[in-house]
């Protein structure tokens, strides 16, 4: 018989997970967890469930950074009214996520721990240059997602041993915009075939700063680090983003599968992929400084 | 430390432990059975849905610890019969309910939206129904039913084309196999072949039985009687015996029971299979290879069937273009919501009782009873309320293998099959290999068709000696030939057994042609509507199968009635592709069909019509309801014929040991031949009962009326008796209260006439307008027109829903679905599409009354399937410039089409 415990604090799950050395989970949601337990992957002798901890069903909007409590669910982030009109990317992920009951339960933060090559969240989280509040028995810490996945599958977070109690990422100063664009076998309730985010960061008619999340091209969600440099200091538009999604063309490497799609596709459909996303982020970054425009001028 | 939470208003406690899913608290613990499982607890297919706290979740996915001290609201809790909750009401109005098994999960979706946002939009009703799958209703009617459910006040409709069972089905109510309970009920489990060819070396199931709750283990040396159902599938056994080999993955090799679905589990990995691997194929080129390994049949060929004549190189010869493709189709599965689940007892009069989806009771007794060695009347098969077929229910193996175990063990036995299972195992669609050549003349007549068909049945035959019959029959569409030259073949593979698929081998079949036609129609530079008017086959004309086709075709009119969809889709895509930066591009594909329908069993059946002692209107017929709505299209044939409201007429169906066998229900017969024999049997009782209450009223006949409750005469309702009183004259007078109607086609149509099947078709067509990516071959269809004949429209909701599913279900096979032997393990990688997918749906019902039916009515269950799939792929193909001719056209395949790499 499992136990199920329901700390009211972080110190508190702290204590279970070093009273159970191991053999005790973090859940939220538990979307992942459960058929992982019936599969036998998992078999922890304790569930521990974080979504009661004060705080953590949060998203604070900062000055410089959005924070979101590891409780919160998908639903909750695409509902938020600030992402929604200044972090489409994040929205639209999140609303990729399984379907809409399942975003009723399922967490950013339970997603990163997943480290799936192709996770919805984790290729946004990417893109934004997100970090976890890890805690442990040795305190807390910020791990830059970049750094958190081991592998397909696995990540550097032990829930076992280890809860994330959020994840932030910074709003930049210059006028901005994100991009999301996802292809699929269909709809919802799949993985994707591809899917992308991106960042782009405007200053004086130029991109200052460039993110380009992808998944699956690599054993874990990768950034395209080549296409992003020679996006800098290029005015934004089509022949930029073009040369840009070639390079990340070349920059990937993904596997063929049988169930989604080869390999070969993968790369001759990527650069589409790329542009959409990367002419999505400058539009809404061009809003923006649209709208910082007319605010000075007005 | 007991979990304490509430369910429909009411406290619960559970013992459970925390990690177990609270779907199985709800069903197995608290007896709430509304919510349903489809899919192996993985949150994939949106049945199990429930609210917590008011917001939709999946209760697979939910951990029962998780809602302690929360409240949850189950499909049982929305409301009760007498006062359904308005999202109820509207879901039976729009007729949005079908088989059932999907609609607690979508109510309860809809219902959250509907507490939160009162007048949602589009958009947010497709977002809150996303995910949740749906295999009948092609996701249309459940959108119509939200906006009902909004529309304030419910402006509900009348009624005349509610279902039958819809009441229960809305609250939780119609029990269906996995729902109903039984004492002392025990659980089966099956051993399964891991290999998809090899050679069974050894069998040992001593520590599997010794394991804690095992009941018995069963091997293919249990069957007392035969060991297969040779009739339905030549060559395959129920279990394989030690010695023989196993032809697919999945294949049976022994059963386990056990005191629960757990322990049964469990214990199979402990009975001990060893097996010499023989090589294998999934491929029918391979199978037919002359150096290929045997797995069945002749040079491993099931059967084959031919249809010829004509002088097809001379009028090859006369053509002035003339197409000639390959065009191949995948494996698909059936992807009904409700697993396969059979459950077995011994009733009050002791027979082996099995209940259980199906086509064909009285066929399934005859398995049964053949397979134990017993006559038929000990056995007893009887169709429960059923979550969706489309042919997949008529495997007649869950069937034979719990009657071994009631058999037996004397005491009931559940067999549901995992999803997992019901991939691997359960009958699927056969791919096919089609050759295709057809020629035409300048002016656009068409000459000649020359085709080859390898239809890949898999590894048993399970009826798929018949496809080729009709694989044949329907290439050759409702179109006039010179000459024709075709052939199709079945052949055995390795593949999972292929077997009834709604269109039964036509749809693939009809890809090929309609593929093949429009290809013609491009280069002769014609306008593909005109060409199929201009060569399109009248009745009486010689037909593709070299006879005339005596009855009424309305092709014509179900053209016609296209026209203004395809003239505006067509301008629509034009105005769009002027505006498209060149990334996107819409398109316009148009296709045909015929149907031949009615095929199986025999040319006479019949139905009873009863008064029942307490007066009631009882009618006995065998029209199996699998969820497309044949309960309530019997009980409005029925009410029609006799004049009363439909709540008066009981209908008993589809119970072997109670209703005429009308054999399988296939070919969508059911309206037309049970249609026919209970319109005919109705017709006769009240003729009876009008008979009988004349003489008690001193009265004519034709002066008096039936009412649900007595006889009165026309002008003066004072003079009345009862039902109670007719009926107890009927004993009186030894009248009998029951009275047959017999639906006879014999002498329509006399032995020694060319066809073994029925010459009765059903034709159609469909526009599809598409809309593709060119820079990633994403295809999506963005609007489909059906027309089809039907005959005459029985129940108009019904015929729509009918007609929308079979869209839905042919855009999946054109775009998505696409099953691996193997590889498929759920719906996470066989996709079934889910409601974003939809197009917008125009569809128009055109009557032209079959001249063979009583009621005018012809087939349509099937037909609609047909034409969707080469409508969209003839989109993709004008849209792209370039011609697919294998489908799914799965992004990477339409990619791969416009780079033009092979
Ligand atoms: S049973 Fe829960 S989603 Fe399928
Ligand atoms: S009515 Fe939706 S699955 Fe049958």
């Amino acid at each position: 018989m499992t136990t199920y415990c329901v700390p009211g604090s972080i110190s508190e799950a702290l204590e279970i997970l070093g009273r159970y050395d191991g053999d005790a989970l973090i859940i939220a949601g538990g979307t992942d967890v459960l058929p992982d337990i019936r599969k036998g992957k998992r078999s922890p002798r304790c569930l521990v469930d974080i979504t009661h901890i004060p705080g953590l069903d949060q998203i604070t909007v900062a000055r410089e950074y959005v924070e979101v409590g590891a409780a919160v669910t998908f639903s909750a982030l695409a509902q938020h009214p600030y992402l929604q009109s200044h972090v489409q990317a994040l929205v639209d992920a999140a609303a990729a996520v399984g379907s809409a009951d399942i975003q009723n339960a399922a967490t950013w933060a339970g997603n990163l721990v997943q480290a799936l090559p192709a996770a919805d969240g984790a290729v946004v989280a990417l893109a934004l240059e997100a970090q976890v509040l890890v805690h442990d028995k040795d305190g807390m810490r910020g791990l830059p997602v970049a750094r958190l996945f081991a592998g397909p599958g696995r990540s550097f977070v032990d829930p076992t041993r280890q809860i994330i109690t959020a994840v932030r990422f910074r709003i930049p100063e210059r006028p901005w915009g994100t991009g999301w664009r996802r292809i699929g076998r269909r709809d919802s309730l799949v993985l994707p075939i591809l899917n992308c985010a991106t960042v782009l960061e405007l200053a004086g008619g130029h991109i200052i700063r460039a993110a380009i999340a992808l998944g699956p091209v690599a054993p874990t969600p990768f950034r395209a680090t080549a296409a992003e440099e020679f996006l800098i200091g290029q005015p934004p538009g089509d022949e930029a983003f073009a040369e840009a999604a070639r390079l990340v063309q070349r920059e990937s490497n993904p596997r063929s599968s049988r169930a989604r799609a080869s390999r070969e596709y993968r790369l001759a459909a990527l650069p589409a992929l790329v542009l959409d996303a990367l002419t999505l982020a400058s539009r809404r970054a061009q809003e923006k400084l649209e709208l910082q425009r007319r605010e000075r001028t007005g | 430390m007991p979990i304490s939470f509430t369910v429909n208003h009411r406290p619960a406690t559970t013992a459970a432990d925390p990690a177990v899913p609270l779907l199985r608290v709800l069903r197995e613990e608290l007896g709430l059975t509304g919510t349903k499982q489809g899919c192996d607890e993985e949150g994939e297919c949106g049945a199990c849905t429930v609210l917590l706290d008011g917001q939709p979740v999946r209760a697979c996915l939910t951990a029962v610890g998780k809602v302690a001290g929360r409240t949850v609201l189950t499909v049982e809790g929305l409301g009760g019969a007498d006062h359904l909750d308005s999202v109820q009401e509207a879901f039976i109005a729009a007729g949005a309910v079908q088989c059932g098994y999907c609609t607690p999960g979508m109510l309860m979706a809809a219902k959250a939206l509907l507490d939160r946002e009162p007048n949602p939009s589009e958009i947010d009703i497709l977002d809150a129904l996303d995910g949740h799958l749906c295999r009948c209703t092609g996701y249309a009617s459940i959108i119509r039913a939200v906006k009902l459910a909004a529309a304030p006040p419910p402006t509900i409709p009348s009624g005349a084309d509610r279902r039958a069972d819809s009441v229960d089905k809305v609250t939780g109510r119609a029990r269906y196999v996995e729902d109903i309970p039984m004492p002392a009920m025990l659980y089966a489990a099956v051993l399964r072949s891991p290999h998809p060819h090899a050679r069974l070396l050894t069998l040992t199931t001593d520590r599997a039985a010794q394991m804690p709750g095992v009941v018995r283990v069963f091997t293919a040396a249990d069957i007392p009687g035969i060991n297969g159902f040779p009739s339905y599938s030549q060559e395959e056994p129920v279990l394989t015996p030690v010695g023989q080999t196993v032809r697919m993955i999945g294949a049976p090799v022994a059963l386990l029971v056990a005191q629960t679905p757990q322990a049964a589990a469990a214990a199979l990995k402990n009975i001990e299979a060893n097996y010499e691997v023989l090589p294998h194929t999934y491929e029918v080129d391979e199978a037919l290879d002359t150096g290929a390994y045997p797995i069945a049949g002749t040079k491993n060929i099931l059967t084959t069937f031919q249809v010829r004549h004509g002088d097809i190189d001379s009028a090859m010869g006369s053509a002035a273009e003339v197409v000639a493709a390959r065009y191949e189709t995948a494996y698909l599965a059936h992807g009904a919501i409700e697993r396969e689940a059979v459950l077995g007892y011994l009733d009050d009069e002791s027979r082996i009782t099995v209940i259980g989806g199906n086509h064909e009771p009285h066929n399934q007794q005859g398995y049964i009873a053949d397979v134990l060695g017993l006559q038929r009347e000990q056995v007893r098969v009887i169709q429960p309320p059923t979550g969706g077929s489309f042919g997949s229910r008529q495997d007649p193996w869950p069937f034979v293998a719990v009657g071994l175990m009631v058999y037996h063990l004397r005491q009931p036995v559940r067999l549901v099959y995992t999803r997992r299972e019901s991939f691997d195992a359960a009958p699927k669609r056969h791919p096919y290999k089609t050759d295709i050549r057809i020629g035409a003349t300048r002016d656009g007549r068409l000459t000649a068709i020359q085709e080859n068909i390898l239809a890949n049945t898999g590894a048993y035959d399970s009826g798929g000696q018949f496809i080729p019959n009709f694989a044949v029959t329907a290439s050759g569409g409702p179109y006039r030939w010179q000459a024709v030259d075709a052939t199709a073949t079945t052949v055995y593979t390795n593949g999972c057994k292929a077997g009834q698929f709604r269109g039964f081998g036509t749809s693939q079949a009809v890809f090929a042609t309609e593929c093949a036609l429009d290809e013609l129609v491009q280069r002769l530079r014609m306008d593909p509507l005109e060409f199929r008017l201009q060569n399109r086959l009248l009745q009486g004309e010689r037909s593709f199968l070299g006879y005339p086709v005596a009855d009424s075709l309305g092709f014509e009119q179900a053209l016609e009635a296209l026209r203004p969809h395809y003239d505006a889709y067509s301008a629509e895509a034009k105005a769009f592709n002027e505006e498209s930066d060149g990334s996107m591009r819409r398109a316009v594909g148009l296709a045909g069909m015929w149907y031949r329908f009615g095929k199986s069993g025999t040319l006479r059946v019949e139905a009873y019509a009863e008064l029942a002692r307490d007066g009631g209107l009882v009618i006995y017929c065998s029209a199996p309801d699998y969820g497309q709505g044949t309960n309530t299209s019997m009980n409005q044939i029925a009410a029609a014929a006799l004049g009363v409201p439909r709540e008066n007429v009981t209908l008993v169906n589809a119970d072997s040991a109670r209703v005429p066998d009308s054999g399988i229900q296939g070919a969508s017969r059911a309206t037309f031949f049970v249609g026919g024999a209970v319109s005919l049997a109705a017709e006769n009782l009240k003729n009876a009962i009008l008979g009988v209450a004349a003489e008690m009223l001193d009265v004519a006949p034709d002066q008096l009326q039936l009412t649900g409750a007595g006889v009165t005469a026309t002008g003066d309702p004072t003079r009345l008796v009862t039902l109670v009183e007719i009926a107890r004259e009927f004993d009186r007078i030894g009248k009998s209260r029951r009275l047959a109607g017999v639906f006879d086609l014999s002498d329509r149509f006399p032995a020694g006439m060319r066809p073994e099947y029925l010459p009765l078709f059903v034709t159609g067509a469909q526009v599809a307008q598409v809309q593709v990516d060119l820079r990633t071959g994403e295809a999506r269809v963005v609007r489909v027109a059906a027309a089809h004949d039907v005959g005459r429209v029985v129940n108009r909701t019904d015929a729509r829903g009918q007609v929308e599913g079979a869209i839905v279900m042919g855009l999946g096979a054109a775009l998505m679905e696409e099953y691996l032997p193997g590889e498929t393990t759920g719906f996470r990688n066989y996709y079934l599409p889910t409601i974003k997918a939809i197009p917008q749906m125009d569809i128009v019902l055109v009557e032209v009354p079959s001249i063979f039916s009583p009621l005018g009515v012809k087939g349509l269950g099937e037909a609609p399937l047909l034409p969707a799939t080469p409508a969209i792929i003839n989109g993709i193909s004008r849209a792209i410039g370039v011609r697919l001719r294998t489908i799914p056209a799965t992004p990477e395949r339409v990619l791969a089409a416009i780079l033009g790499k092979p």
